[in-house]
């Protein structure tokens, strides 16, 4: 069955073109543009609001755009209803059918066909047997969804929507509902199972470890705009602005006067050179783990050390900075030469200016 | 032991006693009264009572009305419930405002509606009257006042629980193929089957109590359109107790069994009737 990648790997693309779309007053989507490769795995990222959902939702057929068009490969869907598109849609709550058992969950997509395109009950009763061995819950369709873990439950979901032979699988925040262990291990299999299946799947995070440590390529939104889309790798190292910068990671900001491309803070050189600002006031922005200690004053930023939070194998330090509203956060080697209310001296090693 | 907060044990005595009192009073008594009053003859005054032909009439056509008015009801109820819940719409506030008209209106009031529109002086009185149908002193009338009555029973029973219930089960259909009708019977319906079944209870205890509305426009011709209720009356007027009694007990009952099985309902499908499992 088609729970392997198609003949000759010709899984489909999705291809938006200028999708806006509003609810009432309120723009959600303002002219998004993307493309979904074959194969891929695309994680669209975003805060709450950013209009990722409602973008998954216009894929599915769920909701439709203002204006713009919708296409898989060559085929035009913008205006086809969700149940004419053969995707595969996996909820955030899952949305299982409470009243009826596991099997016939994973059964409703084939029980709901026309009767000639519906496989007969032994052969639907064999492909939910195999779903649900493939979703490591075999021996379980007798359940009711009440009865499982949400783990489980997840799973059902997908198998549900794999029954139907999707042409591409979308899932909406798959782990937003599950613990922190039972999502790491979900997170693997998926990865897994997408790469054994080769279909073109899409899905929803507000979390940036789950979108950079799943996703092929991640498409960062905000406000209803595609603020970056590249590979993990990319969107982490080369931030192409700001909010990016800010979201995927944790960041320190410094505000700056820039002369001859070197900074200085609070009327001090420090010994950083930023690239692509401009002479004049100017915020830079460094993460963490991005910096390097140093004993002498000069050209080093000067705090004192208020908290220290051992991590594994590193040491989270924030130190106050005079002229800062809140406290620089560091990560240093588990070894470094902290002490609680001590000096410190620091210079980031790579710090960045984003023009806004 | 924890003590509850404040009250003493007299107080809370005092509390529990006035209330179970209160009830006693105002609930039990009058049952207990209906049941005593229609046996006081004996149990063969009783029988004798309810097998008059102007009684089973009343009977018989209560039954009637509460066959066409809790079937339209439920009909309407769930149209109304899934497109206020499931669909987005110009207007919808108002529908929703529109459902819960019979519950603020004087069931007299919604009887002389019917009268206005619909009598031999109202607005299609003479258009009725020329094709000889009549709609008020008949039957027609006696359902239309009752479905009136009933609207909002069902739609408002599972509006709140589809509301609570979300899109998203409808959704997960759609999206795996179904149509509109199968999402509906096989993914809707059941998921407020339990709520359904006692909004229908509610429907139908009022259809068969209903009184005022009916009234209006019965016209109470006996063994033709008194329904239970107005039977009840016009013994009563006549100083026929025991008779009178009797047929009240009928409808008693009637409240106890729809109350034996709300319980029952409410004990099957969790705590309150919005439960969502």
């Amino acid at each position: 069955m088609a729970l392997r990648p198609r003949a000759g790997g010709s899984a489909l693309s999705i291809i938006l073109n200028n999708i806006s779309k509003s609810f009432g007053a309120y723009a959600a989507l303002h002219d998004v543009s993307l493309e979904a490769k074959d194969g891929e795995f695309l994680a669209l990222l975003g805060p709450s609001g950013s209009g990722k959902t409602t973008l998954l939702r216009i894929i599915a057929g769920l909701e439709f755009p203002d204006t713009g068009s919708v296409f898989f490969g060559d085929e035009d869907v913008t205006d086809l209803k969700a149940a004419a598109r053969r995707v595969g849609f996996v909820f955030q709550h899952y949305a299982l059918f409470r009243h009826m058992t596991v099997a016939d969950n994973v059964a409703f997509g084939l029980a709901v066909r026309r009767r000639r395109d519906r496989p007969p009950k032994s052969e639907i009763k064999r492909r939910v047997e195999e779903l649900l061995e493939l979703v490591q819950l075999g021996g379980l369709g007798d359940r009711f969804p009440a009865q499982l873990s949400g783990g489980q439950r997840q799973r059902i979901a997908l198998a549900r929507a794999l029954a139907v032979e999707p042409r591409l699988l979308l899932l909406d925040e798959p782990f937003g509902a599950l613990d922190a262990k039972v999502r790491k291990d979900l997170r693997r299999w998926l990865r897994t199972l997408h790469d054994s299946m080769g279909v073109t799947s899409v899905f929803v995070t507000h979390d940036q470890e789950e979108a950079l440590e799943l996703a092929d390529r991640v498409v960062v939104m905000d406000y209803g705009r595609i603020e970056q889309v590249a590979r993990p790798r990319t969107i982490y190292d080369l931030p192409e602005n700001a909010f990016v910068y800010d979201f995927v990671g944790d960041s320190n900001r410094l505000p700056v006067t820039i002369t001859d491309g070197h900074a200085s803070f609070a009327g001090r050189p420090l010994a950083i050179k930023v690239d692509g600002a401009p002479d004049g006031p100017a915020e830079i922005r460094f993460r963490p783990h991005e910096v390097r200690l140093t004993s002498s004053a000069e050209g080093a930023l000067e705090g004192r050390v208020t908290l220290i939070l051992p991590r594994a194998g590193t040491l989270r330090v924030e130190a106050e900075v005079d002229g800062l509203p809140r406290p620089v956060e560091l990560d240093l080697a588990a070894d470094a030469p902290v002490t609680h209310g001590a000096p410190i001296r620091f210079v980031p090693t790579e710090p960045r200016f984003f023009a806004s | 032991m924890r003590r509850g907060v404040g009250e003493g044990r007299g107080a809370r005595t005092g509390l529990i006693t006035l209330a179970l009192g209160f009830l006693g009073l105002m609930l039990a008594l009058p049952l207990v009264t209906v049941f005593a009053q229609s046996l006081s003859n004996g149990l063969g005054a009783f029988l004798d009572a309810i097998r008059q032909p102007d009684a089973l009439a009343a009977m018989r056509l209560t039954l009637l009305v509460a066959a066409i008015a809790v079937p339209a009801n439920v009909v309407f109820g769930l149209a109304a419930s899934w497109a206020i819940t499931k669909f987005d719409f110009t207007g919808k506030s108002l529908l929703t405002s529109l459902i819960d008209l019979p519950l603020s209106v004087s069931p007299v009031v919604s009887g002389l509606i019917y009268v206005l529109l619909f009598g031999a002086q109202g607005w299609f009185g003479d258009w009725l009257g020329t094709r000889d149908i009549q709609i008020i002193f008949a039957v027609p009338g006696i359902v239309l006042a009752t479905m009136f009555v009933t609207f909002p029973f069902v739609a408002r029973e599972l509006i709140p629980l589809m509301q609570g219930q979300g899109r998203e089960d409808e959704e997960a259909a759609l999206s795996l193929g179904a149509t509109g009708f199968q999402t509906f019977f096989r993914v809707t319906l059941p998921n407020i089957r339990w709520g359904l079944l006692y909004g229908v209870l509610l429907c139908n205890a009022r259809a068969m109590g209903e009184f005022g509305a009916v009234s209006v426009v019965s016209g109470h011709i006996r063994g033709h359109t008194n329904t239970m209720p107005l039977h009840v009356e016009i013994l009563y007027n006549e100083y026929d107790y025991v008779a009178a009694f009797a047929v009240a007990a009928l409808l008693a009952l009637l409240a106890l069994v729809t109350l034996g099985l709300k319980s029952l309902l409410e004990w099957r499908y969790g705590h309150a009737p919005g439960a969502a499992h």
